[in-house]
C-alpha cells in the first residue's frame, strides 16, 4: 500500500569545525509508519534528527512539507524531537513535566491516562525528573514526547536504558500510537530492536546515507551490492550495506 | 482540550518553579539579611551618635538627611549582593535549560526566543524584588525607632536598585546564553562588573572622555539614584543595555540558528545599542527628588541660573585626582549642568593628580567665559561659583530664603532589635523557608 509522503528531507549537511557529521542526507517520512534511523555509534543519527527538527542549525539541509520548504516556526507544527539522555526540569515532578508539557505545547490531553498507564509512570509522578534512572527518566521523556501535540515525533534513542521487557511493552506503546495515527522517526542503534519494530529504514554510515527503504527493498540493494543471494537477518544486511 | 493559560503564562510559572527550587536563590535571599543588617545598624549608630546620643555634640545631626545617612549605606548591601550574588541565580536560570537539555525542547515551541528570555527576566526581577524585602523591613525599623520616611527620594533608590539588577540580570542572560558552561559565563559576568570598576579608575585618573562615561557605568548609575537623582539620559542607557542584553540572551538562545547567522544579528544588535545610546546621551531632562535638594541649587538661584541665554564657557585648570576639582565638579559643576544642559565646561591638565602643576602659574584658574566677557576665579564653592556667573551675566545675587534651607532630621536612637531580626529571624525564616520548600520538592 503506497502512503503519503508527510515530509521530505534534502540535502541534510552538518559541520562541527572541520568534522563533518552528516553529508547530503536525504529521506522521507510517509504518514503512519515506523521510521527508523540505523547506524552505528557516531553515525550522525542524533545530528540527522536534531537538524531535521530545527533544534540544531543545518548547514545546509532543507525539510519540505509537501512541495513546500519550511521554516522552523512551520516545522515545529509538524515535528517534535525528544533527544535522548537529557533530564529537562530536573527539579520538578514527573507530573508537573508531564503537565508543563500538556500546558506549555497544547498537548494531547486525551492521551495523558493512557501513556501514563502504559509507561507505567504513575509510581514515578512525585519523583523529580533528576532523581530517576536512566530507565524512568527515558520512559518519561518518552511520554514527553508522545504527549506532544504535532503528528510527526522523532525520538533519539528510545530503547536506551530500558531492559527487555520494558523494550517490548514499548514496542506496543509505540505501535499503538501509530495505529491512531501518529507517524514516528526513531533513532536506534540496536538493530534487532529496529528490525522489530520499524517499517522502514534509513542507514547511515560515517555521517552518509547508505540506503532507505523497506527491509524487503534493503535486502535487493543489499543482494544486488554482494553479487549472490539475499541475506535473511536484518543484521547481515546491515553488514552488508555499511 | 487546550490549558486555559497562555504558553507564556506555563513558561513563566515554570520559571518560577525553577528558581525557587535553586539553591542559589535561597543563599542570596538568606545572606541579603546579614548584609542589609550590617550596614543599616551601622549606619543608624552612625547617625544617632552624629544626632547626639551617647555624649556626642547635640545638633551635629541638623542638616542629616536619612537619604544620605541610612539609606545609600544601607541600600549598598544590595548593589553588593546585585553584583556579587544575583549574576549566578539568573545564570544558573539561564544555563539551567541547557544544562538538562530542556532548552532542545523548549526551543520547539514557536515562541520567539525573546518572549522565553522576557519570562526569565521578569522571574529574576521579581525574586530580586523579594529578596528587597530585608531593606524594606529596615525601612519598617527606621519607622519604629521614629524616623522619617521621604517616599520621593526612597522610591528613587529602589527604582535605581532595580534598573541596577536589570542590568545584572540582562548581562548575566547574556553571558550564559553566549557561553557554553555557567561557569564560562559566571566569569564573563565579574570581568564586565570589574570592567565597569576599571572604568571608573581610569576616569578618576585620566578625566576627559572616561570621566563623562563614568556616569553609564552601574556603580555611577546606582549613586545618583542613592542621592535621590533621576536622570533621564541614565534611565534611557540602562533600559537599552537591558533590552540589548536580554535581546542578545535571545539570539544565543536560538540553537535552530546558524551561528554565523547568530553573530551577525549580535552585530547589528551591537551597533543599534551604541547609535541609541548616543541619541540618549540627548535627552537632558533630570529630576533631584531627594528632600534636601542635594543635587540641585536652591530654587532662586535655579531661577536666576534659567535666565541666562547665553552659552556659559567654564574652563578650569584642574587635574583629574585634585581634590578642588572633585569638589567642584560635584559639589557645583553637576548642578549646573542640570540647570543649564548648555554650558561648555571643560578641564585642562597635563597630568593627572596635578602635584607636578602647582608651579604653572595659571594651575588652579578657573576662567567662565558669557556673551564675550570672562571672568577668572580660583574659589570651588557652591556660593563663589555661583557669583562669579552672576557677576559675569549682570544679574543680582537671589536672597536665600531661611524656609529653603533643609533642618535635617536628626534622631539620636540606637538600632534596637536590628540585630535580632536581621541576623536571626530573617535567616531562620529563609531556612525554614528554603528547606521546606525543597523537602516538598516543589
Amino acid at each position: 500500500m503506497e502512503t503519503k509522503i508527510l515530509a521530505s528531507v534534502s540535502g541534510m549537511t552538518k559541520r562541527y569545525g572541520r568534522i563533518t557529521a552528516i553529508h547530503d542526507v536525504g529521506f522521507t517520512i510517509r504518514s503512519g509508519e515506523i521510521l527508523g534511523v540505523i547506524g552505528p555509534n557516531g553515525a550522525g543519527k542524533t545530528t540527522l534528527l536534531e537538524c531535521t527538527a530545527g533544534v540544531q542549525a543545518a548547514d545546509p539541509g532543507e525539510v519540505a512539507f509537501g512541495a513546500s520548504r519550511t521554516c522552523r516556526h512551520s516545522r515545529s507544527a509538524v515535528l517534535f524531537y525528544v533527544p535522548d539522555g537529557i533530564a529537562p526540569w530536573p527539579n520538578q515532578s514527573v507530573r508537573w513535566a508531564m503537565d508543563f508539557m500538556l500546558g506549555f505545547f497544547g498537548g494531547r490531553r486525551d492521551l495523558y491516562a493512557e501513556v501514563a498507564r502504559d509507561l507505567n509512570l504513575d509510581p514515578l509522578m512525585r519523583k523529580a525528573v533528576g532523581a530517576l534512572s536512566k530507565g524512568q527518566r527515558k520512559r518519561v521523556l518518552l511520554a514527553i514526547a508522545l504527549l506532544a501535540p504535532q503528528p510527526v515525533i522523532l525520538i533519539d534513542e528510545p530503547f536506551e536504558g530500558l531492559d527487555l521487557r520494558q523494550s517490548r511493552e514499548l514496542e506496543g506503546t509505540l505501535r499503538k500510537q501509530v495505529s491512531a495515527g501518529r507517524t514516528l522517526v526513531l533513532s536506534i542503534h540496536q538493530i534487532a530492536d529496529a528490525a522489530r519494530i520499524c517499517d522502514r529504514f534509513v542507514l547511515l554510515n560515517s555521517g552518509e546515507l547508505v540506503a532507505e527503504g523497506t527491509l524487503e527493498e534493503l535486502r535487493e540493494a543489499a543482494s544486488s551490492r554482494q553479487g549472490h543471494a539475499p541475506a535473511q537477518d536484518f543484521e547481515e544486511i546491515f553488514l552488508a550495506l555499511t | 482540550m487546550r490549558s486555559p493559560e497562555s504558553p507564556w503564562t506555563w513558561l513563566l510559572r515554570k520559571e518560577w518553579r525553577e528558581l525557587i527550587s535553586s539553591w542559589a536563590w535561597w543563599v542570596l535571599v538568606f545572606l541579603m539579611g546579614p548584609l542589609v543588617g550590617v550596614s543599616f545598624i551601622s549606619a543608624v549608630s552612625t547617625y544617632a551618635e552624629a544626632s547626639g546620643w551617647g555624649g556626642t555634640a547635640g545638633g551635629v545631626g541638623e542638616a542629616f538627611s536619612p537619604l544620605v545617612g541610612i539609606w545609600a549605606p544601607t541600600f549598598s548591601a544590595c548593589e553588593i549582593a546585585a553584583a556579587f550574588l544575583l549574576p549566578f541565580v539568573a545564570i544558573r536560570v539561564v544555563s539551567g535549560d541547557r544544562q538538562s537539555g530542556a532548552l532542545k525542547l523548549e526551543i520547539q515551541h514557536p515562541m520567539s526566543a525573546f518572549a522565553r528570555i522576557g519570562a526569565k527576566a521578569v522571574v529574576l526581577l521579581a525574586a530580586w524584588l523579594l529578596a528587597l524585602g530585608a531593606p524594606a523591613i529596615a525601612m519598617a525599623l527606621w519607622r519604629s525607632y521614629g524616623g522619617t520616611l521621604y517616599w520621593p527620594e526612597l522610591a528613587t533608590v529602589l527604582a535605581g536598585h532595580m534598573l541596577n539588577a536589570g542590568l545584572t540580570i540582562a548581562l548575566a542572560v547574556a553571558a550564559a546564553s553566549l557561553a557554553e558552561h555557567p561557569s564560562t559565563a559566571a566569569i564573563l559576568t565579574l570581568a564586565i562588573t570589574v570592567g565597569t570598576w576599571i572604568i571608573s579608575f581610569v576616569a578618576a585618573v585620566h578625566g576627559g572622555f572616561w570621566e563623562r562615561a563614568v556616569d553609564y557605568t552601574p556603580t555611577a548609575m546606582v549613586a545618583q539614584f542613592q542621592h535621590g537623582l533621576v536622570r533621564w539620559d541614565v534611565v534611557l542607557t540602562a533600559l537599552t543595555l537591558i533590552v540589548a542584553g536580554l535581546t542578545l540572551g535571545g539570539i544565543w538562545t536560538r540553537l535552530g540558528v546558524a551561528v554565523r547567522r547568530r553573530i551577525a544579528e549580535s552585530l547589528a544588535l551591537g551597533a543599534l545599542t551604541v547609535a541609541v545610546i548616543l541619541a540618549c546621551r540627548l535627552a537632558h531632562p533630570s529630576w533631584d527628588t531627594s528632600e534636601n535638594r542635594m543635587n540641585s541649587f536652591s530654587p532662586a538661584d535655579e531661577q536666576a541660573l534659567r535666565q541666562i541665554r547665553k552659552p556659559l564657557e567654564i574652563e578650569a585648570h584642574l587635574a583629574p585626582e585634585d581634590p578642588r576639582r572633585v569638589d567642584l565638579e560635584h559639589r557645583v559643576f553637576s548642578k549646573l549642568r542640570r540647570i543649564m544642559p548648555t554650558a561648555e565646561i571643560s578641564y585642562v591638565y597635563a597630568t593627572s593628580i596635578g602635584l607636578f602643576e602647582q608651579s604653572n602659574p595659571h594651575y588652579g584658574e578657573i576662567w567662565y567665559r558669557l556673551n564675550g566677557r570672562s571672568l577668572m576665579s580660583r574659589a570651588t564653592t557652591e556660593e563663589a561659583v555661583l557669583a562669579t556667573i552672576y557677576e559675569l551675566a549682570g544679574l543680582k545675587q537671589p536672597e536665600e530664603s531661611a524656609e529653603e534651607v533643609f533642618c535635617g532630621h536628626p534622631l539620636a536612637v540606637p538600632p534596637r532589635g536590628a540585630a535580632v531580626v536581621f541576623y536571626l529571624v530573617w535567616p531562620g525564616l529563609v531556612v525554614i523557608f528554603g528547606f521546606g520548600l525543597h523537602w516538598r520538592k516543589v
